[in-house]
């Protein structure tokens, strides 16, 4: 059987394993916004600094916080340079039609540098150290304010954990097709991109046939199993908030904190 | 009088939509409490819609006033909840009944449709896994179980709203002969310890035989039913409709057929042993 992780959870034992999932995702949300405020060395420094710890608590190899990077390098490292080389402004140091180096702009392709990384790296200690249905469970809670103007919260959170619950099945399902259809003959690996995409056809159709299949038999289960929608139905997983995640909070709080007395205003 | 049937199915028909031959046609059959029952056929045979109409996921025709009566209760719009509470459905395919994320998650399912309090669900749903032999996996995700673990925690999340009725609907079909055997000696510990009536969807012959009351469908109509003995000694009827007939009855016709006279009472494969011995040594 195919063992195919969704999401990028990495199996680990740290304090941030423990955390509610909700927490984490509320001070990932922050963090992303607190990061605008650095616009100085030191506050740039005291974000820097913060979102090293937060890898550190993890206690995970930090080859997974260079993999969760690596994908994006290309993307930060284009960013910094164009601020490199179009910003102007301090001392020019060099000036060539539209290109300039000036002091400002290597500031900036710092700060802009810095200001991906540390977003990245705060997601990534969130991705890897929080199950796919824990996020699923925390965004839940996060759009429980939204049933105020009757969008289905819950049911929303029903079909969440269902699609996770079935990636899988349909991944041994998509493998069990390609092979019957490769020992047939088809060729999935060559060919141009047209080609490629031609193959792919034969394969869509029978796994999406087979997607309604079990979707009508899901439902038929549901259904016998006493699923009637929304009323009065109870859940079984309940998050617990403990003091670690206050505690966690309360860092970035102080974060906050930090940036706002140490930024320039 | 209290009833004594379970279920009772009266002039029931049945028509999809978008076919003109009707899938049912005019069943009535009773089942006792307590009992096991399989119902037998080759497939389209309206094995499967019977149940779905018993538990009220398909609503009968109206011709003939059907009547569908579970444990007492009348199956209609508003008391349909109270019959899906008393009758538990293992369905065909492992996989496209696991709702939950987790095996506990999914046994606590029907739990959770039912409104039950956090405080309760986390006493019941231990135990139910336990008594399908699954604690260990507790935890697990769906694609890390084989399909005859995934059909015990199927077990398990209807143990856990505690039916009177347990079905399995060609539950084993899908499973190894391993995987079939764990569920079928499951099934039986479980309908003596609660006291269950179970009905089997069966092809498979063996599973048929741990029956009490054996109905046997073709084309939507119900052409026999009796006891193992009484069904499964018409060999003609069931070859003619295409079905298999334990192997013991085969070799009983087999040797009626080469002019052997057995006697009537031979009921078990052992008896048939003896009896054949004892000819042997007698010529």
């Amino acid at each position: 059987m195919s063992k195919i992780l969704i999401g990028r959870y990495v199996a680990g034992d740290s304090i941030v394993y423990r955390m509610d999932p909700r927490g984490k995702l509320l001070a990932t949300i922050l963090f992303i916004l607190f990061v605008f405020l650095a616009n100085n060395p030191i506050s740039y420094l005291i974000v820097t600094i913060f979102s090293l710890a937060a890898v550190a608590a993890t206690k995970l190899k930090p080859k997974i916080f260079w993999d969760g990077v690596k994908p994006l390098i290309w993307l930060i490292l284009f960013t910094s340079f164009l601020q490199l080389f179009f910003t102007v402004g301090g001392t020019v140091y060099w000036r060539w039609t539209i290109f300039a180096l000036s002091s400002y702009g290597f500031t900036n392709a710092i700060f802009i540098f810095i200001r991906f990384t540390v977003i990245i790296l705060i997601s990534t200690v969130m991705t890897v150290t929080t199950k796919p249905l824990e996020i699923a469970d925390a965004i839940e809670w996060l759009l429980k304010p939204l049933k105020l103007i009757r969008i289905p919260v819950d049911k929303i959170a029903l079909v969440m954990s269902i699609a996770l619950r079935f990636v899988p099945t349909l991944f041994d399902e998509t493998f069990k097709i390609m092979n019957a259809q490769r020992s047939r003959g088809a060729d999935f690996n060559n060919g141009g991109l047209v080609t490629r995409a031609k193959a792919i056809t034969p394969l869509l159709v029978p796994l999406f046939i087979n997607s309604l299949e079990t979707a009508i038999d899901l439902s038929t289960a549901m259904e016998s199993r006493g699923y009637r929608g929304d009323k009065g139905r109870t859940k079984f997983r309940v998050l617990k908030w403990s003091n670690v995640d206050f505690i966690n909070l309360f860092y970035f709080v102080l974060l906050l904190g930090l940036l706002l007395v140490f930024r320039t205003h | 009088m209290a009833t004594d049937n379970i279920i009772k199915i009266k002039n029931v028909s049945f028509s999809y939509p978008e076919s003109d031959a009707p899938a049912i046609d005019n069943i009535s059959f009773n089942v006792k409490r307590g009992s096991w029952t399989s119902i037998i056929g080759h497939n389209g045979s309206g094995k499967s819609t019977i149940i779905r109409l018993i538990n009220g996921l398909l609503v009968p025709d109206e011709n003939g006033s059907p009547s569908i009566e579970v444990d007492g209760i009348k199956l209609t719009d508003d008391t349909v909840w109270e019959v899906r509470n008393r009758v538990g459905i293992v369905f065909q395919n492992p996989d496209n009944q696991f709702v939950g994320a987790t095996v506990a998650d999914d046994v606590a399912f029907g739990l959770e449709n039912r409104g039950i309090p956090h405080s309760e669900m986390v006493k019941i749903v231990p135990e139910a896994i336990k008594a399908v032999g699954m604690s260990e996996y507790t935890n697990a995700e769906p694609a890390n179980l084989s399909g005859g673990q995934k059909q015990r925690v199927a077990i398990a999340g209807i143990l856990a709203i505690k039916p009177k009725i347990i079905v399995l609907d060609e539950a084993t079909s899908m499973l190894d002969p391993e995987g079939r055997n764990q569920i079928l000696s499951i099934v039986k510990d479980m309908k003596e310890k609660y006291d269950l009536t179970v009905i089997s969807i069966t092809h498979d012959i063996d599973e048929a035989n741990m029956a009490d009351q054996v109905l046997v469908m073709n084309d939507g109509k119900l052409i026999t039913q009796g006891s193992t003995k009484t069904v499964f000694s018409q060999v003609s009827l069931l070859k003619n409709i295409g079905l298999d007939v334990p192997f013991f009855e085969q070799i009983k016709e087999k040797l009626q057929q080469d002019a052997i006279k057995l006697p009537d009472n031979l009921d078990s494969e052992k008896e048939l042993i003896n009896y054949l011995c004892q000819l042997n040594s007698k010529m």
